[in-house]
């Protein structure tokens, strides 16, 4: 296992070059300079080429990439243009309310797609069945954004019940923090719980109709027996598979959701950062959200050898 | 319009006449468009004056802005939200005044012996927060900041400052390079604004995030979580007793949604907006939970046109675009009458407006005229590059149509903000979006754009006209305003001949409160002062 753990940590060196190279060559031939869009009132050409030169931004483009992996490379990743603290500080802000939203709605949609789909394999073909493909459809097709601005009418201006937007830290405050979060997760939810039940519906019909199961029913156990002790195990791996792949797109792109629900996210300072140019901004959080995927990506990959003894990676 | 009258419970203080005085306002901007700005200050300075009923003291007032601030240092800040919290916690030197006079701030009153020099005598008195007193050692030391500080944004607009002398104690001389007719309105935002010595000093570039101690205001710096809320308080040893400030507390939430911060306002969430955007007004109006107050403002909303390359090098076609932009088409449809049709870049709420000129109306003869005079009877293309934003994206639609109909056909680019400025900066666009918050005085909103300048600047369209450049320059130097208004008259007249840009609209700022806030002052440079504020 360790062996397994060094090769694909290894591995992912060259992707992460990749990445930052090709990040890096974006964001810089993208128009748009962050001296200008700081200063867009300003005619004082001296102090921008100044503040250009002190920033390294007047070099060429190869240089300021050598110099900005000579610093990752130290563990440097740099100082936001835009506001001059460091970028881990500026991301160490934002991972939490991204990671509390992530977790809150991924717990939502397993709790809504996970009965939805089993029932919808066990009871297949049935007006259960339907209402579980509705659901499904319904979920994919919902623009996020729209499905925002539906709950905050209804829950926040209507009801009243929740807050509006805002965010409240739920280490902090409990309970204002989780109503603060639970429009948001369940307008990031609905989309990932729509995948699971579809996702959990097909795996389950396939486990259904193994072997082991007719021998399981053969045996003289009833049909809820059979689907807890013998086939939502075997079910449960590809909604894994799903749930490790959208935990790096439900932190670093829940961009809409932060923005609607003015929630200090990951997603909303990486976009904020691109309009602005800031560089080190944007290199530093897309390195971290690169190694992010790949971290999760392994977890995945190790949690199946735990789930499914019958996987070995030699 | 009836004016403000007790209602049947013999009060004043009541919503329909704080509903009274908004449409009083509203109408008196009307009329302020043909009468001039008199009439819309006599009926925007009311709503201070008939507030009847007792401003208590108390209360959190819960403010929303589409953007956080960037910093709270104002030497070093560029950006427009900054501006919305300094007023609150710095005060300059001269004051605006709801019809855009400038009044005694923290200097008292001011004198210029000669058109190079300026002595100003400082009021006394005035402690910053943090203890230390305000005096002529004080401002010198900000001018000089304002100079030398090597990131500082304000040396362009301080440009014309040689040096500053502290003559005595309350008495500063600045010393100018060359007359400056404009300095006085400069004076009355972040250039003049006065930061404690002590404070700047000890926390150097700390001061970009933590403003305890520095300012003057009727409000102090107490704290900014960054993303989250900035919180400023009642400072209870302000130097000026009377009218306020009554508030105990005033919080600043970034909310980047329109659609939501509306929502928050009218849910009780929060208290006031800076904007309510144009397709929203009649809704929020017509809202019993929301007072609308229709500002107008300084800003002004026009295309720039590349005079540096073809087509637009070509006068005759510049003309041809003009006159085949229907205006008030525009203004009705896309800005819904949130604003007024522009002539210049001189807006109706400026002294220096000149309402004997009328915008360009269209007309497709003319248009058809000076197509075949440019030499392009069949008509051309170009491509308008504008900002990636709903009414911008309307309005180019709009334009579009206009044009078709007169021959000439628009590609429509969009952009993001950074874009925008990169390709004006470096004059790569035929006709570029581009919206001017506007400054008190006109020179604010027209010398940069329009007088010849080498190297990058913000004259985008490149003219280069002579006698626009000597009367531009005049205009800095005469400090008579008749005599002013005389040379922008004249400016306006040669910048709707030679278009460098064509002139749409100069919006309306409508702003959104809670019924409870009361008190507010209107000033058109669109800052929201909450000195007067108290809550019912």
């Amino acid at each position: 296992m360790g062996r397994l753990v060094l090769r694909r940590l290894l591995a992912t060196i060259p992707v992460l070059l990749l990445v930052t190279a090709g990040v890096f060559a974006l964001i810089h031939l993208t128009p748009g300079d962050p001296i200008d869009v700081m200063m867009a009132e300003s005619v004082d050409a001296s102090v921008k080429a100044n503040l250009r030169a002190e920033l390294g931004l007047d070099r060429p483009l190869y240089l300021q990439y050598a110099a900005w992996m000579g610093r990752i490379l130290r563990g440097d990743l740099g100082r936001s243009i835009r506001n001059r603290e460091p970028v881990i500080e500026n991301v160490g802000r934002r991972i939490r309310p991204s990671l509390q939203l992530a977790g809150l709605a991924m717990g939502i949609s397993l709790l809504v797609a996970t009965p939805i789909g089993i029932f919808s394999a066990a009871r297949r073909n049935t007006s259960v069945d339907r209402f579980g493909t509705s659901f499904a459809l319904f979920g994919i097709c919902m623009p996020n954004f729209l499905l925002a601005l539906l709950l905050i009418f209804f829950f926040g201006v209507k009801l009243r019940w929740l807050p509006i937007s805002g965010y409240t830290d739920p280490a902090e405050e409990l309970l204002p923090g989780l109503r603060s979060l639970v429009l948001p997760a369940v307008t990031l939810g609905l989309a990932l719980a729509a995948v699971i039940t579809r996702t959990l519906r097909s795996s389950m019909l396939d486990a259904l109709s193994e072997d082991y199961v007719r021998t399981a029913r053969a045996k003289g156990l009833t049909e809820w027996q059979v689907i807890r002790g013998h086939v939502l195990k075997n079910a449960l791996i590809p909604v894994v598979t799903v749930l490790g792949l959208q935990l790096g797109t439900l932190i670093g792109g829940a961009v809409i959701t932060e923005y609607v629900f003015a929630l200090p996210g990951v997603g909303r300072l990486v976009v904020d950062a691109v309009f602005a140019r800031d560089y080190p901004l944007v290199q530093g959080v897309v390195l971290l959200i690169a190694v992010g995927f790949i971290l999760s990506n392994l977890l995945v990959d190790l949690l199946y050898g735990w789930i499914d003894p019958r996987i070995r990676y030699r | 319009m009836a004016a403000p009258a007790p209602d049947v419970n013999g009060r004043f203080a009541s919503r329909r006449n704080f509903l009274r005085l908004c449409a009083l306002a509203s109408g008196g901007l009307a009329q302020a468009v043909t009468v001039g700005p008199q009439a819309a200050s006599i009926a925007l300075a009311q709503p201070a004056a008939s507030q009847a009923g007792a401003p208590k003291k108390g209360g959190t007032l819960r403010v929303g802005f589409y953007v956080e601030a960037a910093t709270m240092d104002p030497h070093l800040s560029g950006s427009k939200v900054d501006r919305q919290i300094y007023h609150n916690i710095y005060e300059p030197l001269l004051v605006l005044d709801t019809s855009l006079g400038i009044k005694p701030g923290l200097a008292e009153s001011w004198q210029q012996p000669d058109p190079k020099t300026l002595v100003m005598k400082l009021r006394r008195g005035v402690k910053f927060h943090d203890g230390t007193d305000f005096n002529a050692e004080a401002a010198k030391f900000n001018f000089n900041r304002m100079k030398t500080e090597p990131k500082s944004v304000r040396k362009g607009e301080v440009a014309s400052i040689e040096s500053v002398d502290a003559v005595d104690p309350y008495t500063i001389r600045i010393n100018l390079r060359r007359p400056d007719a404009a300095l006085l309105a400069t004076l009355t935002d972040r250039a003049g604004m006065m930061v404690s010595p002590k404070t700047a000093q000890e926390r150097g570039p700390e001061l970009e995030r933590n403003a305890k101690g520095a300012g003057t205001g009727p409000f102090e710096f107490v704290e900014w979580v960054k993303d989250d809320h900035l919180l400023i308080k009642r400072n209870d040893s302000y130097w000026n007793k009377q009218g306020g400030p009554y508030l105990d507390r005033i919080r600043y939430r970034p909310i980047p949604d329109d659609t939501v911060k509306l929502q928050s306002l009218q849910a009780g969430e929060i208290d006031v907006i800076d904007y309510v955007q144009p397709r929203d007004v009649a809704a929020v109006k017509a809202d019993k939970n929301a007072v609308v107050l229709d500002v107008p403002s300084l800003a002004s909303f026009a295309y720039q046109l590349n005079q540096t390359r073809p087509p637009f090098d070509n006068k005759a076609l510049r003309h041809a675009v003009a006159y085949a932009i229907d205006l008030e088409q525009i203004v009705k449809g896309v800005w819904l009458n949130v604003g007024v049709p522009s002539n210049g870049p001189i807006p109706p709420t400026s002294w220096a407006y000149d309402n004997t000129q009328k915008p360009i109306k269209r007309d497709l003869a003319r248009a058809k005229a000076k197509l075949a005079e440019g030499g392009k009877p069949g008509g051309f293309a170009f491509t308008m590059t504008t900002a990636n934003i709903p009414i911008n994206v309307q309005e180019a639609e709009v334009i579009q149509a206009q044009l078709a109909e007169g021959g000439i056909s628009m590609k429509v680019k969009l952009v993001d903000a950074a874009t925008q400025l990169s390709d004006g900066n470096t004059r790569n666009f035929d006709m570029i979006s581009y919206q001017w918050s506007g400054r008190p005085d006109p020179d604010g909103n027209i010398y940069q754009f329009f007088r010849t300048t080498p190297g990058a600047s913000l004259n985008w369209s490149g003219i280069s006209n002579p006698q626009l450049d000597a009367l531009l320059d005049k205009t800095r130097e005469v400090s008579a305003q008749p005599e002013r208004k005389k040379l922008y008259s004249q400016v306006t007249k040669i910048l709707q001949e030679e278009l460098p840009m064509i002139f749409i609209v100069h919006p309306i700022e409508p702003k959104a409160f809670s019924p409870r806030v009361q008190g507010y002052e209107p000033i058109p440079d669109g800052m929201m002062r909450f000195r007067t504020v108290w809550l019912k």
